[in-house]
């Protein structure tokens, strides 16, 4: 690696807001990276136990409930009910610092009908507490599999209606630099 | 349960409060030590046990740090759970005392605050953070505690000015306290309600600043203490609760809940009896949740409580019900130093109890009530501690 590109890789890891491309977080421990795999097809695919079967989430390696070991992912209900929403108006990542410039960027908390409790991005605004949501999951400028919680009558259908959502708020781009370095 | 009888915490240590600071974390840990080791006129082989808490220790352990200090115990733990981390330590010292199996305990957190660190801390905090809970926003603590104010609003009609009235009267505290990062700035209600958003019913004063900082007391019998000549704190009583009501869809209540009475009747002191509340305040909610849960109010009458209640050191505000409440300003207006914070009302209270305040000392403190919170793994402070404390007669 020449000087230049030693630089430009140090410029990249130690100053993010100076990065062309901004992208989500995309960290995950080894469960989450099965959750993204396992919802790759599908609506929203949660950890069932067969044993108890109990639905959970966030993902673990054991059931919460009867701490047996074999979780399978399977489809689960979309539906849910709004219990708390938020605009962020901060962030400590380049990529939501990015798209809260432009807007504050909503998120929720979701009771599913299934059991668990999700935290998911929150598509548009004219939500109460209370109101009837879906939640489903789709991958992100990351390649990482997140949630996104919608109102109960939008058609999440088909797999393009879905990313159609995602796509307007900006989830599936990179958040770009406008200008240079 | 047995009591802590025979047991004393003494030479309360806070030092080193930064926003930035380019010490690591065994740089605090080891500054609290030697300060503790100079206030209470020992030397550091009297030291034989070492309760460590830090976020920021990285690859090293409590065992390095013995290392690092040159230090020999026979009694040594990590007890990395945030905002009770002061409690806990307490909690197992005094068992170590009593039971003989070391006869000084030094309790410790601290933690440092490198550039950018606290990034690292909140998008590493834990599995279920970093798979289902940073990804969505990436707001750090602050995201699901605009979830938890938000429903709390909502549920029991609370508005921004009640949480106004638990900030403004610790700044008011902390005016009065020299080791409070934000203690030379005035907080008014105007400043509160017109500060910036910053995730959905939290402004700026609702937040705590992340800083770098350390805490510590020694815990030993209380012969040892008496023979020392320190000015002691007894627990009367101390108890702790994790992950209960854990299905709470959103969180608006703790642990406390479980063992609040029992402690109260162990100690043979109600709410109505304590000079003073130390409530662990990463946000002003979390502060009422406390007070609701530890019986100064019932549930969702937090918002009404700290209306009608002056919550200054001096009892100087205008409140006809006087509880002195985070005396040194707590977090919101000290900084959280990280694991440190857990600590902060512990000391705060020691100092109280043995007249050791300067400016900022509540009159004939006598009997203080301290409570720790923490620990977000997920969507919800899932630890919940208190102990009660009184100063030993000299």
């Amino acid at each position: 690696m020449n000087i230049k590109d030693k630089m430009r890789a140090r410029l990249k890891l130690s100053r993010p807001s100076l990065r062309a491309e901004a992208r989500p977080p995309g960290q995950r421990s080894v469960c989450g990276s099965q959750f993204s795999a396992a919802n790759l097809p599908g609506a929203l695919q949660l950890q069932h136990c067969t044993d108890c079967g109990h639905i959970q989430y966030p993902p673990a390696e054991l059931c919460g409930a009867c701490l047996g070991h074999t979780l399978i992912y399977r489809n689960t209900a979309c539906e849910g009910t709004l219990l708390a929403q938020s605009q962020l108006h901060h962030s400590l990542w380049e990529y939501f610092k990015r798209r809260i410039s432009e807007a504050p960027w909503p998120v929720a908390t979701v009771r599913l009908n299934a059991g668990p409790v999700v935290i998911a991005h929150l598509v548009g605004r004219d939500f109460n507490a209370g109101d009837a949501v879906q939640v489903f999951s789709h991958s992100d400028a990351s390649r990482s599999v997140v949630l996104l919680a919608v109102s109960a009558s939008a058609n999440i259908e088909t797999p393009q209606l879905r990313q159609d959502i995602v796509a307007a708020i900006g989830l599936d781009q990179p958040a770009e630099r406008q200008h240079g370095i | 349960m047995k009591d802590y009888s025979g047991v004393v915490l003494t030479a309360p240590i806070s030092l080193g409060y930064a926003r930035q600071s380019p010490h690591g974390a065994a740089w605090f840990v080891g500054s609290v030590l030697r300060e503790m080791i100079r206030a209470a006129g020992i030397n550091k082989v009297d030291i034989d046990g070492i309760s460590v808490s830090s976020f920021s220790l990285g690859i090293d352990s409590a065992v390095a740090l013995t290392q690092h200090f040159g230090l020999c115990v026979r009694w040594l733990e990590q007890a990395n759970v945030g905002g009770v981390s002061g409690i806990l330590a307490m909690r197992r010292a005094a068992r170590a005392v009593q039971c003989g199996e070391a006869e000084i305990v030094a309790c410790i957190g601290g933690d440092g605050a490198a550039h950018r660190s606290f990034e690292h801390t909140a998008a590493h905090f834990s599995n279920w953070s970093t798979d289902a809970a940073f990804p969505y926003g990436a707001a750090g603590p602050n995201g699901p505690f605009s979830l938890i104010t938000a429903h709390y609003m909502e549920r029991y009609q609370a508005q921004r000015e009640d949480f106004a009235r638990i900030c403004l009267d610790q700044r008011y505290n902390a005016n009065h306290f020299p080791g409070a990062l934000l203690g030379h700035k005035t907080l008014s209600l105007s400043d509160y309600l017109s500060a910036r958003p910053i995730a959905g019913p939290l402004h700026l004063f609702d937040c705590v600043m992340p800083c770098a900082g350390g805490e510590g007391f020694l815990v030993m019998s209380e012969e040892r203490a008496r023979q020392l000549k320190l000015p002691a704190v007894k627990i009367l009583a101390a108890d702790e609760c994790h992950n209960a009501h854990a299905d709470d869809p959103i969180q608006d209540r703790g642990g406390w809940t479980r063992y609040i009475h029992d402690l109260y009747n162990r100690a043979a002191v109600g709410p109505e009896e304590v000079d003073f509340l130390q409530t662990y305040d990463d946000y002003p909610v979390i502060s009422m949740l406390q007070m609701e849960d530890l019986g100064f109010c019932s549930k969702g009458n937090a918002p009404e409580f700290v209306g009608r209640t002056d919550m200054r050191f001096d009892q100087s505000g205008p409140g006809m019900h006087k509880l002195p409440h985070n005396t040194s300003g707590g977090q919101l207006s000290c900084g959280q130093a990280g694991a440190a914070a857990g600590f902060l009302g512990v000391t705060e209270s020691l100092r109280q109890l043995t007249g050791q305040s300067q400016k900022n000392q509540v009159p004939n403190a006598r009997v203080g009530l301290v409570s720790g919170y923490g620990m977000v793994n997920y969507d919800r402070g899932v630890c919940a501690a208190a102990a009660m404390l009184q100063g030993v007669d000299r």
